[in-house]
């Protein structure tokens, strides 16, 4: 009895308070509690709905967690492709994990002296007679792409998935695995393409998939990098939270539900979609 | 005398260790030439030559005639099966089956055919959809010998590959093996630590030691060598039974 009842614990723990809090968040949004609460109406919902600044932001967030997890995963599957199990081997070690010692605001701080108007590469540019003053330096901080996000994201993913997909690729013993693969007829050129990528995309897909959830969530890197508008999720979602309107606050919680209800739906399409493919699809090679 | 598969004076060093010493090997064409060995007599590593996935230092093979020497794993027509399925683990059963024929560029409809009926034969069709983590032992074996089988090859190597089973499942795969080298006429190289084992699979049989392969022109000749250790097992069955009647 005392072990049945411990998974119950663990979840009334875990999940409980996302709900009490979510459950909040809709009341509020509802007009149904807080300070400027007058019953229930669906007027900041349909503010938010009706809003430029929810749906660029939601297009940008969007945008750059794609963006990043394509370059990052990218940039780690060709380490992992070049040194295959010595990937985590000498200095190349020092190379990927410290990066991670880095917070995220020292990263953005850094990103910023390289790609600001007068940064480095705008000095160095400049330095090489490639523009005639710093200020011909393409702006990629605060620009309308997120460039400086991406990068900033990127650095901090790329060495992560390196180290992930490094493991994976010890752990599914990817080497052995390839030299099967070779007697069966599969040519060294299409081993990568063939066999190597999809097998650590597949067996790797839920990591990479929360990564991305954690860049489209992310606030630090976006804040000191982003420009106003649009602004990444988060940053819409806090901003409205601070502002002296207080009528801007119930939007903040209409944001925040819409953003739970969102990451809930791409989850179960993803379990969904990942039992659709074990039960019924037929992969192919 | 040339068999099928013929290796002559084959020699391996990994640094100072001399794994393999002038290591000859001859085996006709739809046989099964078991090897009995110790860990770290050089088994594995006679395989990994024959596949091409290790070069050897010195020595010839040839295959039908054909030396083998600078032809790469994928186009020599040899299958090296571990100790382990190591099935492909993104990809189904159906589709690790399909793999050698997808690689080839067989047509769909036949490869669906040829794969339905290799699953048949192997008896797991009722698990083509299954994800290889879904499998036990034994069944990612038969789908690790039907992925290699599809393709036809020229020679099969096996390297232990019911070490990691429990021992009723290993007879089942014991008898399933000696029923598919027949029906496939497989021409393979049985490698094994398992005395009892060597003597099931093999036409011939072959002991590895110290990185010396020696053949026997018959099971007689295995019996009465000491190393291959049959007298000994002979003698402590023998023994056990005598203490048991006093």
């Amino acid at each position: 009895m005392r072990r049945r009842g411990i998974p119950w614990l663990f979840l009334l723990l875990a999940v409980g308070p996302v709900v009490l809090g979510l459950g909040y968040a809709l009341l509020y949004s509802l007009g149904l509690v807080g300070l400027l609460g007058r019953g229930f109406t669906l007027e900041h919902w349909g503010a938010v709905v009706r809003s430029a600044d929810f749906w660029g932001a939601l297009g940008l967030s969007t945008f750059i967690a794609v963006v990043t997890i394509t370059l990052s995963t990218a940039l780690a599957l060709a380490a992992v492709l070049r040194w295959q199990e010595h990937t985590l081997r000498g200095l190349r070690t020092y190379a990927f994990y410290l990066p991670l010692a880095l917070p995220a605001t020292v990263m953005a701080f850094l990103i910023f002296q390289w790609l600001g108007d007068a940064g480095l590469l705008s000095r160095l540019a400049f330095a090489l007679g490639l523009t005639n003053s710093t200020t011909d330096f393409p702006s990629l901080i605060n620009d309308r792409w997120g460039t400086g996000i991406i990068v900033a994201h990127t650095l901090m993913a790329t060495p992560f998935l390196t180290i992930f997909l490094a493991n994976l690729y010890r752990s599914e013993r990817v080497r052995e695995v390839s030299q099967v693969a070779a007697t069966l007829g599969l040519p060294p050129g299409r081993v990568a393409r063939r066999l190597v990528i999809p097998l650590l995309l597949r067996q790797g897909r839920s990591t990479l998939l929360l990564y991305a959830v954690f860049v489209f969530s992310s606030y630090e890197i976006p804040l000191l990098l982003g420009s106003q508008s649009p602004a990444m999720l988060s940053v819409l979602t806090i901003r409205k939270l601070q502002r002296y309107n207080l009528a801007d606050i119930p939007q903040a919680y209409v944001i925040s539900v819409l953003y739970a209800l969102l990451l809930v739906a791409v989850l179960l399409l993803w379990l969904g979609w990942s039992r659709y493919r074990r039960n019924t699809a037929l992969h192919e090679a | 005398m040339e068999g099928y598969l013929d290796a002559r004076q084959i020699s391996k060093t990994f640094g100072r260790e001399r794994v393999l010493n002038d290591c000859s090997l001859q085996l006709a064409k739809s046989s099964t030439l078991s090897v009995l060995g110790r860990s770290g007599s050089g088994k594995t590593t006679l395989l990994k030559i024959i596949a091409g996935l290790e070069t050897a230092d010195s020595g010839t093979i040839t295959l039908d005639g054909t030396s083998l020497y600078r032809v790469p794993p994928h186009q020599r027509g040899v299958v090296y099966l571990y100790q382990e399925a190591l099935l492909f683990p993104h990809l189904n059963v159906f589709e690790n089956v399909a793999f050698g024929l997808r690689i080839r560029k067989v047509p769909e409809p036949e490869l669906r055919e040829r794969v339905d009926r290799m699953l048949g034969e192997l008896r797991i069709q009722d698990q083509a959809r299954k994800s290889p983590n879904h499998l036990s032992g034994g069944q990612r074996q038969r789908v690790a010998f039907g992925r290699a089988l599809i393709i036809n090859p020229r020679v099969l190597l096996l390297d232990e590959p019911f070490g990691a089973l429990d021992a009723r499942t290993r007879g089942e795969m014991q008898e399933f093996y000696r029923r598919i080298a027949a029906e496939f006429r497989i021409t393979s190289v049985f490698v094994t630590h398992d005395l009892k084992e060597a003597l099931l699979m093999g036409d011939r049989l072959a002991v590895m030691e110290g990185g010396s392969l020696t053949h026997y022109a018959s099971r007689e000749a295995f019996v009465a060598d000491a190393r291959t250790g049959v007298a000994a097992e002979v003698s402590f069955w023998q023994h056990l039974q005598l203490k048991n009647h006093e």
